[in-house]
């Protein structure tokens, strides 16, 4: 897992911080990249991704197009991108970028990289 | 100013302004700090009246070649570095239903922050007849450009003049760079969206339909939008911008920001992460 959470980072070195979550037990199980986190961080980043893909926006979603499994939150100085797992969806990617970063190829590279972690796990 | 004399002033400012020469005979369109590259890019086309082939190439890598004559859009002829290409390459002449794919080739080759330089050549092939193609015009209005638009370079200019204010709040965006502004620098990709509170109060685009039932939904959740943006914020009623979508690539997404005491909430078809973080970032800036 910390191989593919390194070759993420590695390839887009705009992703601060790549990290594996299970929403469930709101607990980040591995990270990669270059942003010095501390737990709180950690804690923190996990919190806003279960928050994410919370109601209201949640049921919004699912009545418009169905249930959303991925969140690109922009902020003034970061970009967060939260992704979950379409066969396991405690099983999340969240990730700090920074605002230059190219997202559609990255959402597509996380995307991939979820689903290999989850079906080796 | 009669409103008939604005196309021809419009050409004559152009005319006038200070043109950078890149290598290759390309002429610089859009620096990169240019609030509207698309704009420009429009407006290069709309001032083509004889057959030409303008190829247009953002620093950023991807490049546009559109053949264009009497301010119409003919063909597009090559698209290195852009996807969703095909239909309009494959077209002998762009019809309507090519519209919005050109639109999206263009918001995608003229990206704030990147140099946009156009070379012109011979056309690829016959430009004569010019009753086909697309009005430059129509796209234009499509992505809410006004070719004429006299104010938004005086504006442009005077920020220019004046000295860069020292950064205050991201809110304190520039008038016109508010919520509205978003929605119209994230272009066609944004279906219907609707604005509530804020200077831009009650602003809204897209299907009537659809409008409409974001307004309900933020009739009975406004306030629930309000507290969720607040745990995805720095602290409660800062800036933010979420989209929310199935793979965010593609399919829909739903589009939400706050800022300056303003709440937007629209539908967002296909790729837009991209444009919706340019747009984002211009709005903070």
């Amino acid at each position: 897992m910390s191989e593919s959470l390194g070759a993420v980072a590695k390839a887009f070195p705009q992703a601060r911080l790549v990290a594996f979550a299970d929403l469930s037990s709101r607990m980040i199980l591995s990270s990669a990249g270059s942003l010095a986190t501390t737990q709180e961080h950690l804690d923190r980043l996990c919190d806003q991704a279960r928050a994410s893909f919370d109601d209201p926006l949640f049921s919004l979603s699912v009545e418009a197009f169905g249930e959303p499994q991925g969140a690109v939150v922009m902020g003034a100085d970061a970009v967060r991108v939260f992704l979950r797992s379409d066969t396991e969806p405690a099983d999340a990617l969240c990730c700090i970028c920074d605002h230059g970063i190219d997202l559609a190829a990255f959402v597509a590279k996380i995307r991939d990289t979820l689903e290999s972690i989850t079906h080796a796990g | 100013m009669n409103k008939a004399t604005l196309p021809i002033v419009a050409r004559l400012r152009s005319l006038q302004a200070a043109i950078r020469f890149a290598a290759g005979g390309a002429r610089v369109i859009a620096e990169a700090d240019d609030r509207n590259p698309l704009a420009q890019l429009l407006r290069a086309a709309n001032e083509t009246m004889l057959g030409r082939s303008l190829q247009f190439d953002s620093a950023g890598g991807p490049s546009l070649t559109l053949d264009v004559s009497g301010r119409r859009v003919l063909r597009v002829t090559a698209a290195p570095g852009l996807a969703g290409a095909e239909s309009c390459l494959g077209a002998e002449v762009l019809e309507d239903e090519h519209k919005d794919d050109l639109i999206k080739l263009m918001q995608a080759v003229a990206t704030p922050r990147y140099e946009l330089r156009v070379t012109s050549g011979p056309i690829g092939r016959g430009g004569e007849e010019v009753s086909v193609g697309l009005p430059v015009a129509l796209l234009a209005d499509l992505v809410l450009i006004d070719l004429n638009d006299l104010a938004a370079d005086d504006s442009a200019e005077e920020e220019e003049a004046v000295p860069a204010p020292a950064p205050e709040r991201p809110s304190a965006a520039a008038p016109g760079a508010g919520l509205a502004g978003l929605a119209e620098a994230i272009g066609l990709g944004l279906q219907a969206w609707l604005i509530v509170g804020g200077p831009d109060d009650d602003r809204s685009n897209g299907a009537e339909e659809m409008v409409s039932h974001l307004q309900g939904f933020l009739d009975d959740e406004r306030e629930a939008v309000d507290r969720q943006l607040d745990l995805l914020s720095p602290e409660p009623g800062a800036p933010v911008c979420v989209m929310l979508g199935a793979t965010l690539i593609e399919g829909h997404s739903i589009l939400v920001a706050r800022l300056g005491g303003g709440l937007l909430l629209g539908i967002v078809e296909g790729e837009c992460t991209g444009a919706a973080l340019a747009a984002w970032r211009d709005v903070l800036t």
